[in-house]
């Protein structure tokens, strides 16, 4: 109660809501978005431009796949097609699902926990606008990455060095230009606001649940959210590390992956991978998270076997550390080196296998309920079983020699990352969609998009597997007849406008489902966790009350009593959301909007274009950062009442 | 029920949100250090250049290389920054009990402490590019003064952070309900130090 | 709602007739020069085996997952929105540790081969092998004859730049690079070995019957990497003696004292 004291206390709930909704219409119009701290507009604005990005990302997807349509291609020549393919690969991990996974954290976490906002809301929003800055600034190597001239004189830019980056083939002798700085310098800025947003996300986790919400009555979701978060926090230093020392290679000469001087480009591959493999977990997890929500809602049953499915999430947050040089079977590593990654690699395949069979077990002996969240979840899992699987052939080091580097691994993880983490980020969207526009999207055309999107997507990938095991290897813009490798490329060709196709369904319909009239309710799911209690869309303050949490699953153990024969029935009317209520309305406290961190995430990226161009600009933004930096810290973080 | 409920906002874990920041961010500052650290233990005897300085005293073909390192000039300075550790303690202190000419001092002190160690860093990049070893020269020069350089470039931001808690207490505006920011640019502070007596170890000391 | 169900139905179906048409068609699209499934040689024809092995568990593993989902989708499909709320099952703790424990067994199972390769291939080629050091550089392959008979007066090994070896004869390389990383990968032969500059990594095969064998760089190394083939050409021991005195006699080095005698090792 001491603590309750201090705040000064509002007469009344509604005076408290009148206060907040004041206090929110600070900023108007764009201004409003480009201050904004609240994390359901910042999670709009990930998703949103995330979804742009994917839209480039799978642009040049089409051409690659029209260019290998047939042997001798000549849609492309092979330095667009290089560029083309090093950004199709940056873009998609970069720029689409991370940032996608971020926009699902922005949006539910603290609603799925009960708080009004993230732990640090100003640090959400600087986040956000270097992540945009950042990925504006990779994309506009297009521009005049290219060291022959710009794309005005007709040359594509763009880093041209694969998103793997592979020393010694980045460094200045071999990959001319700026392309590869651009990408270096994008990636150790999208870094920062990875790391933000990790930080942010696991303090908002570990510090603002609601009360009575303990670690295990977290949704999976949130747990997830967890472990991705500790995942980007321990790996992105790392990659940064490596990206900095390519960078002293590209513009000060020095010799990290200089053979003549000593180096080793394996270094490279280590610190990418050490950083690749954790990276690959962090763009499943969430979607494993997104996966273990949809699933329990659309069959009425809680999650089979929560504690396994959480700890099978954690073990695999600890032992994607363990398996980062099965990238590197065929670099020379030797053979115990490469038996010991062989074991470790079959190892993490036990609690990939254990979520499977228990989202099998949620399923079995529901009610279960055919709606697009479910059918983008059976995708999920039906598709990445495949990635799992395909994934264990590759802890088997001999054959591995022969997969290493062919179609057999381009198959392979995008089974993982589009069959996987895509759809069930798509289940995700479909599911939530409702609680932040207060629209449905339409049932018949999202059956149609998930249809198309995974007959396009298995007529795209399982050629591909083909491909690979009739030896056709990566990164090659062209191949000539009498390989036999056309009439499977031309298959995937088709597969791949099918899931272009299915794109243009989504976007149709989502227009054609924010024109309806249609309001979707606080619940149309009949949902089990906080963020269905409240209206939706939510109001700015999330929740007039902060709710206490007694259960796992707590919305729905207070919309059904379970008797003791085990027979679920509803509770009585009004208990779900007529709560008794505590008597005292406490202040709202909404975080003010600021502006500062749209400022301070100019810096690193004036900086970044004053590496490449001159390095007068360097300090020009490290002094933009500063002010935007000392101006939010020295601020008021909330608006006295 | 109705206790809990009353406490809005309420924190379910034992430490305040800035500090948990600061230690995830720490945490994370250690894989940043590790793979510097372990790039220039990787590349430590895998330069090719046979004519450029030495690290540590080296005979190669019966020609002895003088060492470039000036051990007791970096024990100095290690020290210095070992004991703006101290002041930095002394003005948590100061802050705790409200004592803010001692907060003052202490922030200063800790500052010239560090700026000292800057500028013996300073000090031996000179000599050492008057000797031959840049950037670009050979491996040995590349791990070194990226590694080291990261480093001072961490010793230069918390300056910058001291400095800045420094003309708070001056016009006032940093009191004892505060003392959190100078808890936090405290850990800051010892983390740079520490990492600075693994790196005086593992690159000077150890051969 | 029907729809959906009979559209799960007339997916599958078609997936698996066009799966069977191909499967049993062989028209001719499983063939390629760079089969990884048709080997000629000990170490690709072990790889494929190797794949197989852990392939036809996954395939199971992978069936038995999706006709467990379909049932369960069909069987346990809300009919209408009063059907009864389900029993509220939190888990089974003895289901669960079964669906831990055997799938780890399981892969125990797949360890074992994989060690097994492990070991066979790090093992050291015959003391009769044939050593050749191969060297990737932007866009080509280069083979070093280094073993005494392909030196010339100099002490120098015979270069070309047409890989050519002797049918049953374990064939040890060096594999390096001059510039960037590359991959020497000749499929039906044997799998990939990077080429990193700066290492020498090492690897052997064996042809079991004279052919040419197609394969091409594996690791992305620039413009020219779609053209970077390595062609492998395995002879008749004989023959691939005439091929090396031929070689050798044309080399500026290789006249005088070293000139032909008759092929004698030919068996």
């Amino acid at each position: 109660m001491a603590g309750a004291a201090l705040e000064p206390r509002p007469t009344s709930v509604a005076e408290a809501l009148r206060a907040a909704r004041r206090q929110a219409g600070t900023y108007n119009g764009i201004w409003s978005w480009i201050a904004t701290v609240d994390h359901k507009r910042i999670g709009m604005m990930y998703g949103g431009t995330a979804f742009l990005f994917f839209l480039i990302g799978g642009i040049e997807a089409l051409v690659m796949r029209l260019q290998l349509a047939t042997p001798n291609g000549t849609i492309v020549d092979a330095d667009q097609f290089n560029r083309l393919f090093t950004m199709h690969g940056t873009t998609m991990v970069f720029l689409v699902v991370m940032p996608l996974s971020a926009a699902f954290f922005n949006l539910l976490i603290p609603l799925m926990i009960g708080a009004r906002d993230v732990a640090f809301p100003r640090l959400n929003a600087f986040s956000y606008w270097v992540f945009l800055s950042g990925g504006l600034f990779i994309m506009s190597s297009f521009l005049t990455g290219n060291p022959n001239g710009t794309i005005f004189e007709g040359h594509l830019g763009a880093p041209d060095a694969g998103w793997f980056g592979y020393a010694p083939l980045t460094l200045p002798q071999y990959s001319g230009g700026h392309g590869v700085d651009y990408w270096a310098l994008g990636l150790v800025i999208l870094g920062v606001s990875s790391m933000a947003g990790g930080f942010n996300f696991a303090v908002t986790i570990i510090n603002m649940r609601a009360p009575g919400m303990t670690l295990f009555k977290m949704p999976l979701f949130v747990w997830m959210t967890l472990v991705t978060s500790f995942l980007i926090i321990f790996a992105m230093p790392v990659i940064t590390v490596g990206l900095f020392e390519l960078l002293f290679d590209r513009l000060f000469n020095a010799n990290f992956f200089n053979v003549q001087a000593g180096g080793t480009p394996l270094l490279w591959q280590h610190m990418f991978w050490l950083f690749g493999h954790p990276e690959v977990y962090i763009l499943i997890l969430p979607a494993m998270g997104i996966v273990s929500e949809v699933l329990p809602t659309f069959s009425r049953k809680p999650l089979f076997g929560y504690p396994f499915v959480v700890f099978s999430g954690v073990a695999i947050g600890f032992m994607s550390w363990g398996v980062w040089a099965h990238h590197m079977y065929t670099t020379g590593l030797g053979s115990i080196a490469n038996s010991a990654f062989g074991i470790s690699t079959i190892l993490i395949a036990i609690p990939t296998g254990i979520k499977i069979f228990n989202w099998l077990g949620t399923l079995w002996g529901g009610s279960i309920s055919m709606k697009t969240p479910l059918m983008f979840s059976l995708g999920f899992i039906a598709m990445f079983t495949i990635g799992g699987l395909t994934g264990v052939t590759h802890s088997v080091v001999p054959s591995d020699y022969q997969q290493q580097d062919t179609y057999y691994v381009v198959a392979h993880f995008h089974q993982v990352l589009f069959g996987g983490a895509l759809f069930g980020l798509f289940s995700g969207i479909y599911y939530w969609f409702p609680k932040f526009t207060g629209k449905m999207l339409n049932e018949k055309i999202g059956q149609l998009h998930f249809w198309l999107m995974f007959a396009g997507f298995n007529l795209t990938f399982q050629p591909m597997m083909i491909l690979g095991l009739l030896g056709m290897p990566r990164r090659i813009s062209t191949y000539s007849d009498g390989y036999g490798w056309g009439f499977w490329n031309m298959m995937a060709t088709v597969g791949a406008f099918m899931i272009a196709a299915s794109i243009l369904t989504f976007i149709i319909n989502v227009v054609v489902s924010m024109r309806s009239k249609e309001r979707a309710g606080n619940d149309p799911w009949d949902a089990r966790t906080l963020e269905w209690t409240i209206p939706s869309p939510p109001p700015a303050y999330n929740f007039a009350e902060i709710p206490v949490v007694t259960a796992l699953d707590d919305f729905w153990h207070k919309k059904y009593i379970e008797k003791e024969s085990g027979v679920v029935v509803p509770a009585m009317a009004g208990a779900a959301n007529g709560e008794e209520h505590h008597g005292d309305g406490h202040g709202i406290h909404l975080p003010s909007p600021s502006y500062w961190p749209f400022v301070a995430a100019l810096g690193p990226v004036i900086m970044a274009f004053g590496f490449i161009y001159d390095f007068a600009l360097v300090p020009a933004g490290a002094v933009i950062l500063l002010i935007g930096i000392y101006a939010w810290a020295l601020e008021p973080a909330t608006e006295p009442e | 029920m109705a206790t809990v409920a009353t406490h809005q906002d309420a924190h379910s874990g034992p430490l305040d949100n800035r500090k948990l920041l600061m230690w995830l961010f720490l945490a994370s500052e250690c894989l940043f250090f590790g793979g510097l650290i372990g790039t220039y233990l990787l590349y430590r005897d895998r330069s090719t250049d046979i004519d450029g300085p030495f690290a540590h005293d080296t005979t190669i073909n019966g020609i002895h290389y003088t060492g470039i390192y000036d051990i007791p000039f970096t024990s100095v300075s290690a020290f210095v920054l070992l004991m703006s550790s101290v002041s930095m303690v002394l003005a948590l202190a100061a802050i705790q009990r409200n004592d803010r000419r001692g907060l003052q001092v202490w922030l200063a002190c800790t500052a010239l402490l560090g700026l000292t160690f800057l500028a013996g860093q300073a000090f031996e990049f000179t000599v050492f590019v008057h000797e031959g070893l840049t950037l670009d020269e050979n491996l040995f020069g590349t791990t070194f003064f990226v590694l080291t350089g990261f480093h001072g470039a961490h010793v230069s931001v918390g300056v910058l952070i001291l400095l800045s808690l420094f003309v708070m207490a001056v016009q006032g505006k940093l009191t004892h309900k505060q003392s959190l920011n100078v808890e936090l640019a405290g850990l800051y502070w010892h983390f740079v130090d520490v990492v600075w007596i693994v790196i005086f170890t593992l690159v000077y000391l150890i051969r | 709602m029907r729809l959906g169900r009979l559209s799960v139905r007339y997916v599958l179906f078609a997936a698996l007739l066009l799966l069977s048409v191909l499967l049993f068609s062989g028209c001719g699209v499983f063939s390629s020069p760079q089969n990884t499934f048709a080997p000629e040689g000990e170490v690709a024809k072990m790889q494929r085996d190797l794949f197989v092995i852990v392939m036809i568990p996954a395939l199971l593993i992978m069936i038995g997952v999706f006709a467990a989902m379909i049932y369960i989708v069909v069987r346990f499909r809300r009919r209408s929105d009063s059907d009864p709320i389900p029993e509220q099952v939190h888990g089974n703790t003895r289901l669960e540790l079964t669906w831990t424990i055997l799938p780890t067994i399981l892969l125990i199972g797949i360890a074992v081969p994989t060690l097994w390769g492990v070991i066979k291939l790090g093992n050291q080629p015959g003391a009769e092998a044939l050593h050749v050091t191969v060297v990737g550089s932007q866009w080509q392959w280069t083979y070093e004859y280094t073993d005494a008979e392909f030196l010339d007066a100099n002490g120098d090994p015979l270069i070309t730049t047409e890989f050519y070896i002797p049918v049953d004869r374990d064939i040890a390389l060096e594999i390096e690079a001059l510039d960037v990383l590359h991959s020497f990968w000749i499929p039906k032969i044997a799998g990939k070995t990077d080429a990193v500059p700066g290492r020498s990594n090492d690897m052997w095969f064996r042809a079991d019957s004279p052919g040419t064998y197609a394969g091409q760089c594996a690791e992305f190394c620039g413009i020219g990497h779609p053209q970077m083939k390595a062609e492998l050409i395995a002879l008749e021991p004989g023959e691939f003696e005439a091929w090396a005195q031929e070689q050798m006699s044309g080399e500026p080095g290789g006249d005088g004292a070293e000139t032909p005698e008759s092929p004698t090792a030919s068996p």
